[in-house]
């Protein structure tokens, strides 16, 4: 065991834990704005990185990954939209565990509809062109594209927690979030923040789905399952509505899981329940959870 | 005194409407397609009994059933067939084993209530699935537990052949109802009353003085027990233990059968297990649905619509027709 073995394993544990963050990112704004757990969010990732597969097919250009990246993360927003519209927002006022039994039912339909529009056998979706190679950072050669994944969700995440805590429609979203009645008294139409954070939730998991897809090696449907269960550890980590608690609860899992599998390839699967456990049994909020958004 | 004769006269009418129950589940035996189904549904029905226990009466979304029913299962697999424990030891341990689980995991999902609960639930459950999946030298792993003999019941006044499907179906059926009942019974006592204050307002039940967490693990590991009677029938029922019932999917099937009957009423686990099985039974006869799983996509739009629309399951629905029928809806 040396290091040069050791710093790739970290690194593409800390990539790892960026991605899933920008996801964890979404549902821990969604529980935070609407109180629910979205039991769909790895449904929707799923469906980012099918749908950047087929934009991909209809958009036979040059650069067409990246076209077809942003158009996944908005049709994610749209489906979001839909969602919130016709199987969310008639249940508001109602216990929200009907809401979570909604996402639920809502997974398996988005699952099997994908098994069946698309079929079981795996769909190939290669790195995009010009991000192939490796780069030297010094100490170990790193592949570009996973480099890439890394910084660009760190971009986004970053960028959403300056809109969330700087900009005027952040101090609305977290009003919402804190109290709602209060903020429409204010005239905040709170509705509608509901809608759109909801959005730009199933927008980050496609958004999310859609980066991850070229290292995934050949798309299925159940790929989300196995994703939800990282964000639900990892919102339960770094503390749920927390956009920063996301982001230190993906990188400590990434590194965490990177590491054991270096020595025990199962125990990186493992250790991620431990990790939770220890978090539970010592600060059951999580890391840096406060009970609202921010 | 008084007290004395109101439960007697309960435990009469316990009695009554076991039989009854029999009356009608027995004919139901030879109807359904297959000789197997009757006893499935029955053993399907405990683990969405125990989850109608947590969420209808306790407000708790419990996700992890699958995994405690797979705890009952393995426990009475590997007695069955490592120790040649008898059968009705098998049965008994798996109980204690899925209890002796649930303490500990219990303890670690109360610790936040709510959403978080969920969350927590369907997390342990793939744990116990990774556990199961890995352990394989204990579980065997993808090969699940194989050879187990479903043959007599000896017990010292009477020995019964659970080999043929009736008499199993029968055997079932008896401990079916206990557990039935033994639910019914504890809605109706104290400590089930004080589940339902607290699923209506935590806050008032902690004020009267009572602790949420201790009623709440107590009732997880209650209904976790009822769920590895389950499991453990099941080992008997197929003969076999397969890692796949662990998952976090069987969790889910759980989920809908229990929405799909009734959460509010234990009967509802009886309608939701029946009708999900015969449904799926059914579905899987086309083979445009059973490619890709395609009938589990009918599930999820017909479990959208329950939620949405039928708060209270097909129980609960033939509850208001009838009373629309009666004239006082």
């Amino acid at each position: 065991m040396n290091i040069e073995t050791l710093l790739p394993q970290l690194f593409n544990g800390i990539q790892f834990g960026v991605l899933m963050a920008l996801l964890a990112t979404g549902l821990s704004l969604i529980f935070g704005m609407l109180g629910i757990v979205n039991f769909a969010h790895g449904s929707l990732y799923m469906l980012g990185a099918y749908f950047v597969w087929t934009f991909m097919w209809l958009l036979n250009i040059p650069g067409n990954f990246w076209v077809s990246l942003v158009l996944s993360f908005f049709s994610l927003g749209i489906v979001g939209l839909i969602i919130e519209r016709f199987l969310l927002k008639p249940m508001y006022g109602q216990p929200p565990v009907y809401q979570i039994l909604i996402t639920f039912g809502l997974m398996l339909v988005i699952q099997q509809g994908v098994a069946l529009t698309y079929g079981t056998a795996p769909l190939p979706l290669g790195i995009p062109p010009h991000f192939g190679g490796e780069m030297n950072l010094g100490l170990v050669h790193y592949p570009t594209y996973r480099l890439f994944t890394m910084i660009l969700g760190l971009i986004v995440i970053f960028a959403l927690w300056i809109f969330v805590e700087r900009s005027a429609f952040g101090a609305i979203i977290r009003a919402s979030a804190e109290d709602s009645e209060t903020a429409r008294t204010l005239g905040i139409n709170t509705r509608r923040v509901y809608t759109w954070t909801f959005m730009l939730g199933c927008a980050l998991a496609g958004l999310g789905g859609g980066l991850h897809a070229p290292l995934i090696g050949g798309l299925q449907h159940p790929i989300g399952t196995e994703i939800l269960l990282i964000n639900f550890i990892i919102v339960v980590i770094g503390g749920m509505g927390s956009i920063r608690g996301a982001l230190l609860g993906g990188i400590i899992l990434g590194i965490v899981r990177g590491l054991a599998g270096v020595f025990w390839a199962p125990a990186s699967d493992f250790v991620m329940f431990v990790v939770m456990g220890i978090i539970l049994l010592f600060r059951p909020q999580g890391l840096l959870g406060r009970g609202t958004i921010g | 005194m008084n007290e004395k004769t109101s439960l007697t006269r309960k435990g009469s009418s316990e009695l009554r409407v076991a039989i009854i129950m029999a009356a009608i589940l027995i004919p139901v035996y030879f109807i359904l397609p297959s000789k197997m189904m009757g006893s499935e549904i029955l053993i399907m029905a405990l683990p969405a009994l125990a989850f109608i226990l947590l969420f209808g009466y306790t407000g708790l979304l419990h996700f992890g059933m699958g995994s405690l029913f797979a705890v009952g299962a393995y426990t009475a697999g590997i007695l069955l067939t490592r120790y040649q424990a008898p059968i009705l030891v098998a049965l008994i341990a798996g109980i204690v084993m899925t209890g002796i689980v649930a303490i500990i995991v219990g303890y670690f999902c109360i610790q936040r209530g709510g959403m978080i609960f969920s969350l927590l639930t369907l997390a342990f459950n793939q744990l116990i699935w990774f556990t199961i999946w890995q352990w394989k030298s204990f579980t065997g792993g993808p090969d699940g537990i194989l050879g187990i003999q479903r043959t007599r019941l000896d017990l010292s006044v009477l020995a019964i052949n659970l080999k043929p499907t009736f008499n199993f179906f029968l055997f079932v059926l008896l401990l079916f109802l206990l557990a039935f009942l033994f639910v019914r019974r504890l809605i109706e006592s104290p400590f089930g009353k004080v589940l339902m204050g607290m699923r209506e307002s935590e806050l008032r039940a902690t004020a009267i003085g009572y602790n949420p967490g201790t009623y709440k693990w107590i009732a997880f590991i209650l209904s976790a027990m009822i769920c590895g009677l389950g499991g453990a029938l099941f080992a008997l029922h197929q003969e076999y233990v397969g890692e796949h019932i662990a998952n976090w999917f069987t969790s889910g099937e759980i989920v809908i059968m229990a929405l799909l009957g009734g959460v509010f009423v234990p009967y509802g686990a009886l309608i939701g297990a029946g009708l999900f099985i015969f449904l799926s039974d059914f579905l899987n006869k086309f083979t445009f649905l059973s490619q890709a799983g395609a009938w589990l996509l009918v599930f999820g739009v017909i479990f959208i619509l329950v939620v949405m629309f039928l708060r209270g399951g097909i129980y609960g629905g033939a509850q208001k027709v009838w009373g629309a029928i009666k004239g006082d809806g």
